[in-house]
């Protein structure tokens, strides 16, 4: 039976639809409500808080910290300052991607790194030879995303802490309900917002604060329909579904490199050797064979292929992972593995991974689609990503 | 200083490679950490006037080519005409004296039985058929049948179509054997014991593992393929030689000089780094050290693939070997033959007590009945010891890994006793002639030769580390996954022993490349 | 005078009877002789004590070939099997594992031994299916002789070895060490839980006279994972109304093809005329003519039984002598009043549906072994326990249990020789329920009925010789196309027209019914019969 976090408390009395999932070992709410669009609309027009506790926490600390995570990551982490927040991915030896996550330098001595699959094995390989202790954190960590608009007046007005300074990607520490909590302005929305983290004991006090200072500015508990919806709009790729990681993969066409899936801007390459750094370097020299790119599907062509069979044209209600293919001149060309009807862009969205040649902006390229028990195809462009990027984010 | 091939350890393989690589023309070093050259080939005095004849002290496997082609004969190296026979002595009866050839063999063997006399004929007869197809594999490369980027189809068809020549029965009856325990292989051929036993053991000297273990049988075929009759005044002898050849092709050697690490730019070997902090530019090291050493202690952890790094974690080297050196005032003499004065001895009674020798090691427990494998190299060398004086020799099976026992002073002294012990129940008058005693544990075996986990042969040679998977795929062919690294040490095929083979083997890969 | 049947087969265990219903099916005249008074040979249900139905020999089923279950259509004649996922190894310190089939539960189990070896289970698991796909073709071949230039033998080696190729480097190097290494030091490279490599290399001895650090052993760790590639999803399970009801199903397709059996019909002799078979001698000395004779026995006891060592060449009999069938394993089945709790995990809860695992440490396997291999059995055996009557009320009255106990190592050999075991059969079933007794203190006290089978009693009741129940070991030199030995590899016997169909055979023992169907094939594709 799958674990609970440490706001199961208020989640579950708040969770009226009864809509679960299980999320690395833990209950996590798919949607409050029946329908997700308020959740939706909050995390875009004022603010949505989600549990994302079952995220995995990993704690390394010590003398080697720095030069172990160079190691391990394909971004150069020695350089990451503190009080500085990153994301890349990691890879194996032959620079495949294993899991990707955000690394947090609390101190000169001490990182946070969060993935989406367990990864203690994986750090202590990499650690021969590192001054460097590993600890996993997860179940002693409850974390609240708090993402939208007014996601800063919010935490500002809870929270004892430097909010209205805190820029994108830094960390912070403060109080909360008068509990000791940790900042960062992160998130999974591509919108502004922060993360708190706190240790379970203080986490339904640090929970309930939030809400009470949101209440004002429309605050609503989101769960990850809402989320996924919101992901897909910011361009973000998912493990497990837009890539696998290698390490769950049984055949090598399974996995993928960090360019195939638009990592390239968090490679760095030219720096002391890393794990998968040789690999890396000759795909580049090689060319990438794949890459994910945005597809933004033709909205004239959907209302054809629903009109063809005498219907009105549709949305997807929810965000879609089950793959389609798709085609360039008949020909399979590659796959969309996740997608959203965006309803703050008026858009039909998809993230699709493409073979070389198909993946310059402006691309047309067909998708499969399914209408009437009828397999057909529609046309979609490649875009690029994010699908929405708003200023606010950054400021 | 910058020269073409830096090699680490100047071992039997180490000079080895060394010599051949300066006869194809390179610009060689030797580096070597201890004060002489041999490694576990050289001779050290061991008790004031008792020298040791190597702590590997079998000679019969090195390799004719390598003999020839350094040309050691005019460097004083002297082959054996014969090979020396071994003694099994008995608590009861007279012994057995072993000869390999059969009809020498036979008068002896029929004391004890008629049909294993017979037998043995026919089974010194298929290891010799054998050999023809098995020798060709252990002079050269393995084939890269499996797990490496290289192996290819056609190299494990070729492998497959060599192993055809061999006749239809010869063949089948190969892979029956080849995946067989050793016990039953001698079940099968032997009803004699003290045969049984005499003939199992040295299949397993190099494994971690008794005569009921499957796939022991092996591990004695490829020790029968590659037996000569030996060098004269054994593995001393062979270093000089080899030395001496080395030097005559301008390798320079430095000894008391340790290398630290082995250093890398952008993936790719540029030389050494000595202990001292000098530093010496090579475009090629050469490692004749045990391959973990190479890997986990010489490298830089960050420089070292994952998946090298995990196979050497992997890679199972538990030493369970110990050492003992006896110097004696007069010769080893045993109760049940008094009047023979044998060079090689096997103390191990039947197969039984070779695996219950075995199952001490198990459990990390002091051995109870340990086989011996005795040399008396002062009869064919007499300067090793005073006047009148005998240096015994006694390589011990099987003790304790240093992972699973604490190898402290008290019970090396305790394993030497228990050695003597042994030994003197079958020579009696053994305690009155001993003047000196050495003991070397695993743990000694490790420190002082630098073998990580004191294994002689520099890993176990089971069936999942020989040929094409030692010590690794991806390093089966002497080069690694770190381009200019190349492996020359007895880690590499064809395995441990002092042998010459991966040294000869490693240089010619080393020169093709 | 001619022939009654196109086939006699020997013995109806449940490849004698896959073999018999593949041969009717393809509207062969077949008769089966059975010596006993029920189907099923090891696969078999009895009653020994009233209202128990004992699993006597053969407890699970793993590897029932499913194309078997589809060919013959087994479920319509009454094949049920339902699943058995869990795995519960009770710890010497008071802690217990249970392997569940939900993986994040698993996950939290193991790490509470080692967080490293949760995460890597996953990932070990994976790679032992990759290595199962290799195997599953080799599971359904008639094994080539490479000694032959015979076309079709080479193209199935070179395909093998194209295969092999296709794995890939990292995937060869594993098949290859799972080929040569022990289950331990292959698990070593892995996980560093000491029980649960121990409980897992245990999958790698059953049936053998080997100990978890022999090696070869890590090879048939793959059975394990062997049931996940065959389309037959959940194939590791128990057989309603025992394990019998496989056998009775077999037989009820065959029957439905036109098959006759008989039972209490043992077979004294094959007939033979001029080195060929003509038929068999029953014990009650009736002669009954076949164009073929297949033994569904093991190959000692078909041809130095029932032909006899005088009407065989010297390398024949020699090769059958040097055929390993050491006989290492023992059972003892319980019917119990109640179920006691477990000290580690009290109750009966879903961890008792599965497999349970005397298996606590790898010392612990490797000194029962030890003692196995100078002549005793072992005073703490490994255990194998199911309570099918968890799973399957049918076979116990309501509300009591059986209790089937697989014991290993039990050695054939024992030091005062086999004909000894009658004497030595309660200490052994003593000492089963002694070591249960460590984890499950109140065993003793349930226990209404107690059977205890030693390696003699499977080899006088059952007739396999040597007690060894895969009928002969399954060690690298005993398989494939050295199996029982190369001149007898494909089923056939220097004896013409006598013919092999059991676990004696390629692929081997277990319930998998795989060497009856390939016999079958085999004896059609050759129109032999």
């Amino acid at each position: 039976m799958p674990l609970q976090t440490p706001f199961h408390p208020r989640t579950s009395e708040l969770c009226t639809s009864l809509l679960w999932k299980e999320w690395a070992g833990y209950h996590a709410v798919c949607s409050y409500d029946t329908v997700n669009d308020r959740e939706y609309i909050a995390f875009r027009h004022a603010a949505g808080l989600i549990d994302v506790t079952p995220l995995m926490k990993y704690e390394v600390t010590g003398k080697d910290a720095p030069s172990f995570l160079a190691r391990v990551m394909v971004r150069n982490i020695e350089k990451l300052r503190v009080g500085r927040v990153t994301y890349c991915c990691w890879c194996d030896d032959r620079g495949k991607v294993l899991d990707d996550g955000t690394i947090t330098r609390w101190s000169e001595e001490h990182f946070r790194v969060t993935s989406n699959s367990p990864a203690l094995q994986w750090l202590q390989r990499c650690a021969r030879g590192f001054e460097v202790a590993i600890h996993e954190s997860t179940d002693r960590i409850g974390v609240l995303a708090l993402q939208g608009p007014a996601s800063r007046t919010i935490l500002a007005a809870a929270a004892e802490a430097e909010i209205e300074g805190l820029r994108f990607f830094r960390a912070t520490t403060g109080m909360v309900a008068g509990k000791p909590v940790e900042i960062t302005r992160t998130g999974y929305t591509g919108d502004l917002g922060f993360e708190v983290w706190t240790a379970n004991e203080n986490a339904l006090p640090v929970y309930d604060a939030i809400m009470k200072a949101g209440k004002i500015h429309g605050i609503e508990p989101c769960g990850l329909d809402a989320m996924d919806v919101t992901r897909i709009e910011a361009g973000f790729v998912l493990h497990g579904v837009d890539y696998f990681s290698a390490r769950t993969c049984m055949i090598e066409s399974q996995k993928s490199t960090p360019f195939e899936i638009g990592l390239d801007w968090a490679v760095q390459l030219k720096r002391e050797s890393f794990v998968g750094q040789a690999a890396i370097l000759a795909e580049q020299d090689r060319g990438v064979a794949r890459r994910l790119v945005g597809l933004e599907l033709d909205w004239d062509d959907l209302e054809r292929v629903f009109e063809e069979s005498g219907l009105p044209p549709e949305v997807p209600r929810h965000a879609w992972r089950d793959p389609l293919p798709v085609y360039r001149d008949g020909r399979q060309v590659g796959q969309a593995t996740s997608g959203a009807w965006s309803s703050i862009l008026k858009k039909n969205l998809a993230l699709a991974t493409v073979n070389k040649g198909w993946s310059e902006k402006g691309t047309e390229l067909m998708i499969e689609t399914t209408v009437d028990f009828e397999r057909k195809k529609m046309k979609a462009v490649v875009v690029p990503k994010p699908f929405f990027d708003p200023e606010r984010k950054r400021t | 200083m910058s020269y073409d091939t830096i090699v680490i350890g100047a071992g039997h393989n180490g000079l080895t490679a060394a010599g051949l690589l300066a006869r194809g023309g390179r610009r060689v070093l030797v580096v070597e950490r201890r004060g002489e050259v041999g490694g576990l080939a050289s001779s050290t005095e061991f008790n004031p006037g008792y020298r040791t004849a190597g702590i590997l002290h079998d000679t019969t496997g090195v390799r004719a080519s390598v003999i020839k082609d350094l040309d050691l004969e005019k460097h004083g190296l002297r082959r054996r005409s014969e090979p020396v026979p071994v003694f099994l002595p008995e608590r009861k009866g007279t012994g057995l004296l072993l000869h390999r050839d059969p009809s020498k063999a036979a008068p002896e063997i029929n004391s004890f039985s008629a049909r294993d006399a017979d037998r043995y004929a026919k089974y010194q007869a298929f290891h010799s058929r054998l050999g023809r197809f098995l020798l060709p594999l252990l002079n050269g490369p393995s084939p890269p049948v499996a797990g490496n980027d290289r192996s290819d189809f056609w190299g494990m068809i070729k492998a497959g179509m060599n192993m055809r020549r061999l006749g239809r029965k010869e063949m089948i009856e190969f892979l029956r054997l080849a995946p067989m325990p050793l016990r039953d292989w001698m079940e099968e051929s032997f009803e004699t014991p003290l045969l049984q036993s005499a003939l199992a053991a040295p299949g397993l000297s190099a494994s971690l593992l008794g005569p009921w273990s499957p796939g022991t049988a092996t591990g004695l075929m490829m020790y029968e393929a590659v037996r000569g009759a030996g060098i004269q005044g054994g593995a001393p002898a062979l270093v000089r030689a080899l030395l001496a050849a080395c030097e005559s092709r301008g390798v320079e050697v430095r000894l008391n000089e340790s290398v630290s690490r082995i250093r890398l730019r952008a993936g790719v070997v540029v030389g050494v780094t000595l202990a001292g902090g000098e530093e010496l530019d090579g475009s090629m090291v050469a490692s004749s050290c045990d391959p973990r050493t190479t890997f986990l202690d010489l490298m830089t952890p960050r420089d070292l693939p994952l998946d090298l790094e995990r196979g050497m974690q992997n890679f199972k080297a538990r030493g369970n070997v110990a050492k003992v050196h006896l110097a004696l005032t007069g010769p080893l003499a045993f109760a049940c033959r008094p009047d023979l004065e044998p060079e090689n001895i096997r103390i191990g009674e039947s197969l039984v007590s070779l695996e219950k020798a075995f199952d001490c090691v198990k459990y990390g427990e002091m051995p109870v009945e340990p086989c011996l494998d005795v040399a008396v190299p002062s009869l064919s060398d007499p300067s090793l010891a005073p006047d009148g004086g005998h240096v015994v020799s006694i390589l011990v099976y099987a003790v304790p890994p240093t992972g699973t026992l604490e190898w402290t002073d008290a019970r090396r002294e305790e394993l030497g006793d228990l050695v003597v012990s042994r030994l003197a129940s079958y020579a009696p008058e053994l305690r009155d002639r001993i003047v000196g005693r050495e003991v070397l544990t695993p743990l000694d075996l490790e420190r002082e030769y630098g073998l990580n986990g004191g294994h002689l042969y520099h890993g176990e040679q089971g069936l999942d580390q020989v040929l094409f998977m030692r010590p690794v795929p991806t390093c089966a062919q002497y080069s690694t996954p770190l381009e200019g690294l190349w492996l020359c040490g007895s880690g590499s095929h064809p395995g441990g022993g002092i042998t010459c083979g991966p040294g000869m083997i490693a240089a010619a890969a080393i020169l093709n490349s | 005078m001619g022939a009654n049947y196109d086939a006699i087969v020997i013995g109806g265990g449940h490849n004698g009877l896959t073999c018999a219903a593949y041969l009717a099916k393809a509207g062969r005249k077949i008769l089966v002789l059975e010596r006993r008074h029920v189907l099923g040979g090891a696969a078999v249900t009895e009653e020994i004590y009233p209202g128990y139905h004992y699993s006597t020999c053969s407890y699970v089923v793993s590897l029932l070939r499913p194309k078997i279950i589809r060919d013959l259509d087994l479920p319509s004649h009454g094949l049920e099997i339902m699943p058995l996922e869990q795995s519960f190894q009770p710890l010497h310190d008071g802690r217990g594992l249970v392997r569940w089939s939900d993986w994040e539960k698993t996950r939290r189990e193991l790490a509470r031994l080692s967080p490293r070896d949760a995460e890597i289970y996953p990932e070990f698991g994976r790679t032992m299916v990759q290595m199962a796909r290799f195997v599953k073709p080799i599971l359904d071949m008639v094994p080539p002789d490479p000694g032959s230039l015979d076309p079709r033998g080479l193209s199935d080696l070179l395909r093998l070895g194209k295969r092999f190729q296709n794995l890939g480097p990292d995937l060869q190097a594993v098949k290859y060490r799972m080929l040569t290494m022990s289950a331990v030091d292959f698990l070593d490279g892995w996980f560093e839980s000491d029980s649960l490599k121990a409980v897992m290399s245990v999958s790698g001895i059953i049936g053998t006279f080997l100990g978890i650090r022999s090696p070869g052993t890590a090879y048939v760790l793959l059975h394990h994972y062997m049931g996940e590639i065959d389309g037959a999803f959940r194939s590791w399970g128990l057989s309603k109304g025992g394990t019998g009801g496989i056998s009775l199903a077999i037989a009820s397709a065959a029957r439905s093809y036109g098959a006759e059996i008989r039972t209490e019909s043992p077979v004294q002799k094959v007939l033979l005329k001029n080195g060929s078979s003509e038929g068999v001698v029953l014990e009650s000395g009736e002669e009954i003519r076949a164009r073929v004779v297949v033994s569904g026995t093991d190959p000692r006891l078909t041809l130095l039984g029932f032909v006899g060592e005088e009407n065989l060449d010297d390398e024949t009999v020699s090769a059958l002598k040097n055929f390993k069938m050491r006989g290492s394993s023992g059972k003892v089945n319980l019917a119990l009043d109640r179920i006691p709790d477990f000290t580690c995990r009290p109750g009966v809860g879903p961890h008792l549906f599965g497999d349970i695992a005397i298996a606590p440490s790898i010392e612990y396997l490797e000194r029962a072994y030890d003692q196995a291999k100078y002549g005793d059995f072992s005073e703490r055996p490994y255990l194998n326990i199911v309570i099918p009557s968890l799973t399957d009320p049918t076979v116990a009255p309501p509300g009591k249990h059986v209790m089937s106990i697989f014991v290993q190592y039990a050695p054939y050999h024992i030091k005062e020789g086999p004909e000894y075991w009658p004497k030595k059969r309660e200490a052994f079933g003593d000492a089963v329920i002694d070591t249960l007794s460590e984890y499950c203190p109140g065993i003793k006290e349930a226990i209404l009925h107690r059977h205890v089978l030693t390696p003699w009693d499977l080899e006088q009741e059952y007739g396999l010789t040597e007690g060894n129940i895969f009928h002969g070991e399954l060690s690298l030199d005993q398989l494939f196309f050295l199996r029982p030995s190369p001149k007898m590899a494909r089923f056939r016997t220097p004896i013409e027209n006598l013919w092999m169909c059991a676990s004696g055979s390629h692929p081997g023992g277990g319930i998998m019914g795989a060497p009856g169907m390939l016999a079958a094939r085999e004896l059609l594709r050759t129109r032999t019969v």
